[in-house]
């Protein structure tokens, strides 16, 4: 009986490698050639002069990203920007769910609204924001002017404060989309036998529909970090980083060292340190994430 | 499914060859977006293909891409050697960077040429002893100031006297005010702090000047002027490094203080060129640096209507050194991997005709002429001719601002100064960071 | 006596409710709403300070971008449905399987899992000029198939994530019955989690559309005429001789419109828990 069990699970274990061979396939085929050459560019004195030569250049691209101190200022910026606004859009989303679950359950049309910030591209939107928060043409610092509360968004002291509020109003949506997905996931009979024992409003929240969303807390609040970690296209079109290096996010920064510094290996180089700090957080922490399951 | 798999490969590779055929001498152009020079170039192309193209059974079709990031794009498709175009923009200031992947035109650069450009044109084109491109659109920086305010300032009594005791107060010695073409840096910011209202709330406006001081390399072009006309220039004749020198400090103190007086809008820090012209544009700035190429923009009363017939330019203001402005020409030259360069020759070649020249300055491009084409279509254009005499009394190119590194140094500096301005870090930080960093590139 | 309190208070909370909505939802579109508004002005409307609230509308800049000329706005939006939905549907097709095998298989979650997410972590930029050259030499650049496959990869990261954050989720009965009966693990995922699993699919789906829909980094490098997409093409309004304010704004608000109907034939289905109604029965 055991013996077969262990056949059984073996069978599957080999019918579910099938279907992981396309994923990695796929991946091999798209990332595999780039993720050599770039480890060969972080290697060699490799430039857009000349894309298929450079020599090797041993650890000096690897030398030269440690001492720049814009790295860490950057890397300092991306840290805290990826997580003041991860645990912004989380809380925000967590509270909107718990608000409006019953009135989106019955409206689901309802929940449209609540995404569309999501569905213009941040690109543009960091343009149309250079108009909307401009102190003469911006609507919105015109008439809070008006009304006797001048504020400069986009001045040099508001500003770092201005780049998050735009990224927390944009994809707050997403971490609101996904935790609702799993409240809405929750089984009835869950909350019906939860509300038998007494439990309504807020300790039903608290006490059975919380615990049940953790798995997803955790993965919505992961998502959100790496992606506000990565912030690009709007604050590059707002600020440039600036003023001074300020706003300077690690994609500004490698993007410049990339384009504007046309020192590739080096920009190549701070990308693959990244990899590996980040993969190795990862092991650690994403497998903690998945494994923690409601029971 | 297999069959109609081989079907629709063959149905490709048909279309390609006939598209290949039919391509065998079209030329594709990629060229600056927008405003005048773009409407001016589409004209001039269908001319090209009508008479010149016609006749060499050459047709050229003009591509764009997005001016956020244009270079970028450029590059990656330069350096790649795509096909997709065989003319290409190149700049006086990132022509080193693109040169190994360019064909040099200095066989289209016959005396015959001397009567489109002058040979000063000519040379914001080259690289190297080589030439890349056809100069089309001459690039430098104006005091675009409010007539209606200035004359005020200039004869009204009240005003003088408050003027005379915001500097007295403000910068230490009484002063009168002038006329902007007769402005020195120092008659620049004492007339942006008097039509401030936070210090002045008789003026009319609400700032006296705006300036462009996001982190961004084109902003450093337009205060570059300030610190050539200190005598700063980036490296000196051996090549070493002289930012660390009173010019660059006086420059960038120019700015400091406009900016810590807030006489320029507390979003300045994120402003650029569109931002600049919004500000100056709704009438509530009264003097503003900017780019040649705004006066086409603002002069549009249906665009601007706050400023209409309220504005006129001058050159920049004067330092020790006289008068300085940064100036640049964008161009056309030879894309190394295409495959059709005699035929895009070609069209260079008529491109820097006098005829094309003219056409494209009467439809609004902004080339770098010789005086007789610049006279002849004069009377429609008043920015052409100043630009054309600012650039020659005027025009400044730091040494090195060609070289492969250009655009990394504009980059470096835009980080550093905008951090200045905006209080981030020190000056002497600021000017070790940029010091150190062209000192990297300019020993390799 | 309780019936009637219960009833006012339930009352009390669904005005409460509605506010908590309206707010939101008014705050969080502020910068589409003021996008809007700047598309009907004209120049002269949006360059006058301060900024009228009311004003005579115009279509002039939704006649510019579609009518133009120059660009072609439409053809833009088209690319960015086929490019942002094929990407979107290929990284569902290679994920959710490879999701399901690991949550219920345990190949793969401890190493390929985590390698995979952190692809999500490293600014793409370094991709750009070694896929630049792949793409010249299978003939990929400027077309929908190498912009599909770009964006599948940007996509992946998040929708394993998603997929094994919820396929752990679906207890494991439900597959064990399938089974016994005998089905193969091809035939319970197709039958079994699939169904489950309709609402993250949905979530996936528009999720990944929009990150595709939004892209522009690579949609800048890699096309030049035929796959432009609309986050591009939007910005050809962004000019040397100034931002055509107007024409941004209509570009990005006609660029609004196929992601909003995804979401408003997607969002319905979302809101009903397969998962209830499957494990009552």
């Amino acid at each position: 009986m055991a013996g077969q069990r262990v056949g059984v699970r073996a069978k599957e274990q080999a019918d579910a490698r099938y279907f992981l061979v396309a994923l990695c396939l796929f991946l091999a085929l798209m990332l595999g050639f780039p993720a050599l050459a770039n480890l060969w560019y972080s290697f060699s004195n490799f430039s857009f002069r000349d894309l298929t030569g450079g020599s090797f250049a041993g650890l000096a691209n690897y030398k030269q990203a440690i001492g720049n101190p814009g790295l860490w200022s950057a890397l300092g910026f991306s840290l805290r920007f990826g997580l003041i606004c991860a645990a912004i859009e989380l809380a925000l989303g967590l509270a909107l769910v718990f608000v409006l679950h019953p009135l989106l359950a019955r409206r689901p049309w309802l929940t449209g609204i609540l995404m569309l910030p999501m569905m213009v591209s941040p690109a543009l939107m960091g343009v149309m924001y250079r108009l909307i928060l401009n102190e003469f043409t911006g609507v919105i610092p015109a008439y809070l002017q008006i009304l006797g509360w001048p504020i400069n968004f986009l001045g040099k002291n508001n500003v770092y404060y201005t780049v998050i509020g735009i990224e927390i109003l944009q994809w707050t949506p997403f971490a609101f989309l996904i935790l609702l997905t799993a409240r809405q996931s929750i089984p009835m009979e869950l909350e019906e036998a939860a509300a038998v024992d007494g439990a309504i409003g807020a300790r039903l929240n608290a006490l059975v529909i919380l615990p049940n969303m953790i798995p997803t807390i955790i993965i919505v609040g992961f998502i959100r970090f790496i992606d506000s970690f990565r912030v690009f296209d709007h604050i590059y079109v707002l600020t440039g980083g600036g003023p001074g290096n300020t706003t300077t996010s690690l994609s500004i920064y490698i993007y410049k060292l990339f384009f504007n510094q046309n020192v590739l290996g080096e920009a190549v180089a701070v990308s693959i340190m990244l990899l590996v700090a980040s993969l190795t957080l990862l092991f650690a922490g994403l497998r903690l994430a998945v494994r923690t399951r409601a029971r | 499914m297999l069959r109609r798999k081989i079907l629709a490969a063959a149905a490709a590779a048909v279309i390609t060859t006939l598209g290949a055929t039919a391509a065998l001498a079209d030329i594709t152009i990629l060229a600056w977006p927008g405003g005048p020079a773009e409407v001016a170039l589409r004209k001039v192309v269908d001319q090209y293909n009508a008479t010149a193209g016609k006749a060499a059974n050459s047709k050229a079709s003009l591509i764009y891409f997005s001016r956020d990031s244009f270079f970028d794009k450029m590059l990656a498709d330069a350096a790649a050697g795509s096909k997709e175009f065989d003319v290409m923009l190149t700049a006086t200031y990132n022509v080193g960077k693109y040169a190994p992947f360019m064909t040099p035109v200095d066989d289209l650069i016959t005396p015959d040429i001397k009567n489109t450009f002058p040979q000063s044109a000519i040379d914001t084109q080259s690289y190297n002893g080589h030439v890349y491109g056809i100069p089309t659109d001459l690039s430098l920086h104006f005091i675009y100031y409010r007539k209606d305010l200035i004359d005020k300032l200039l004869s009204d009594d009240a005003w003088k006297a408050k003027y005379a005791a915001i500097t007295k107060d403000k910068l230490g010695t009484e002063m009168k005010p002038k006329a902007p073409a007769d402005w020195t840096w120092d008659d620049f910011i004492a007339t942006a702090l008097f039509f401030t209202q936070s210090i002045n709330p008789d003026s009319p406006v609400r700032y006296g000047t705006v300036l462009q001081m996001k982190n961004l390399l084109f902003n450093i072009m337009i205060f570059e002027g300030a610190v050539a006309s200190y005598g700063g220039n980036w490296l000196d004749k051996d090549g070493k490094v002289t930012v660390d020198t009173d010019a660059f400090k006086k420059g960038l103190d120019v700015y400091k203080k406009i900016a810590d007086a807030e006489a320029t809008p507390g979003d300045s820090n994120s402003y650029e060129y569109g931002d600049a012209n919004a500000a100056f544009g709704t009438g509530q700035v009264a003097f503003m640096l900017q780019w040649s190429a705004a006066y086409a923009e603002l002069i549009d009363p249906k665009q601007y209507p706050a400023i209409e017939g309220k504005f006129d330019i001058t050159h920049e203001p004067a330092g020790p050194e006289g008068i300085k402005t940064h100036f640049h020409t964008l161009g056309l030259g030879l894309n190394k991997a295409s495959d059709k360069k005699d035929e895009a020759k070609k069209f260079l070649a008529y491109l820097a005709t006098p005829e094309a020249m003219t056409m494209y300055t009467k439809e609004g491009g902004q080339p770098p002429v010789v005086d007789k084409i610049m006279q002849a279509v004069a009377a429609g254009r008043p920015d052409m001719l100043m630009m054309g005499d600012n650039a020659a009394k005027y025009g400044f190119v730091p040494n090195g601002g060609t070289s492969a590194d250009a655009l990394g140094v504009y980059t470096n500096m835009a980080e550093n100064f905008t951090g200045y301005w905006n209080g981030t870090i020190d000056q002497a930080t600021a000017i070790k960071k940029v010091t150190d960093y062209m000192t990297g590139v300019f020993k390799k | 006596m309780i019936v009637a309190r219960k009833g006012i208070g339930s009352r009390i909370g669904q005005a409460l409710r509605w506010t908590v909505f309206i707010v939101t939802g008014v705050l969080l579109n502020l910068p589409i709403i003021m996008t809007l508004m700047t598309s009907f002005k004209t120049m002269a409307d949006i360059n006058t300070s301060p900024p009228p609230l009311i004003f005579t509308p115009t279509l002039d800049n939704y006649r510019e971008v579609l009518a133009g000329g120059n660009t072609d706005l439409l053809s833009y939006i088209l690319n960015s449905v086929v490019i942002a939905g094929g990407g979107a549907l290929l990284a569902i097709a290679l994920t959710f399987p490879a999701a399901y095998a690991m949550v219920r298989h345990e190949v793969g979650k401890s190493w390929l899992l985590p390698l995979i997410t952190n692809l999500r972590a490293v600014p793409l930029i370094i991709f750009a000029i070694p896929i630049y050259l792949m793409y010249q030499l299978a003939g990929l650049l400027d077309t929908w198939t190498g912009m599909i496959l770009i964006e599948c990869v940007i996509n992946i990261p998040v929708a394993l994530v998603l997929f094994v954050g919820f396929i752990q989720d679906i207890p494991e009965e439900m597959d064990a019955a399938a089974k016994i009966d005998g089905a193969s693990s091809l035939r319970t995922l197709w039958h079994v989690i699939f169904p489950l699993s309709r609402p993250i699919l949905l979530a996936v789906l528009i999720l990944s559309f929009v990150y595709g829909w939004n892209e522009f980094l690579f949609g800048l490098i890699l096309t030049t005429r035929q796959a432009v997409p609309v986050t591009v093409g939007a910005t050809f309004f962004v000019t040397t001789y100034g931002v055509k304010w107007g024409a941004t704004a209509a570009a990005m608000t006609l660029g609004i419109v196929p992601p909003l109907i995804l979401g408003l034939f997607a969002y319905p289905y979302i809101g009903k828990s397969m998962l209830t109604g499957a494990v009552k029965g």
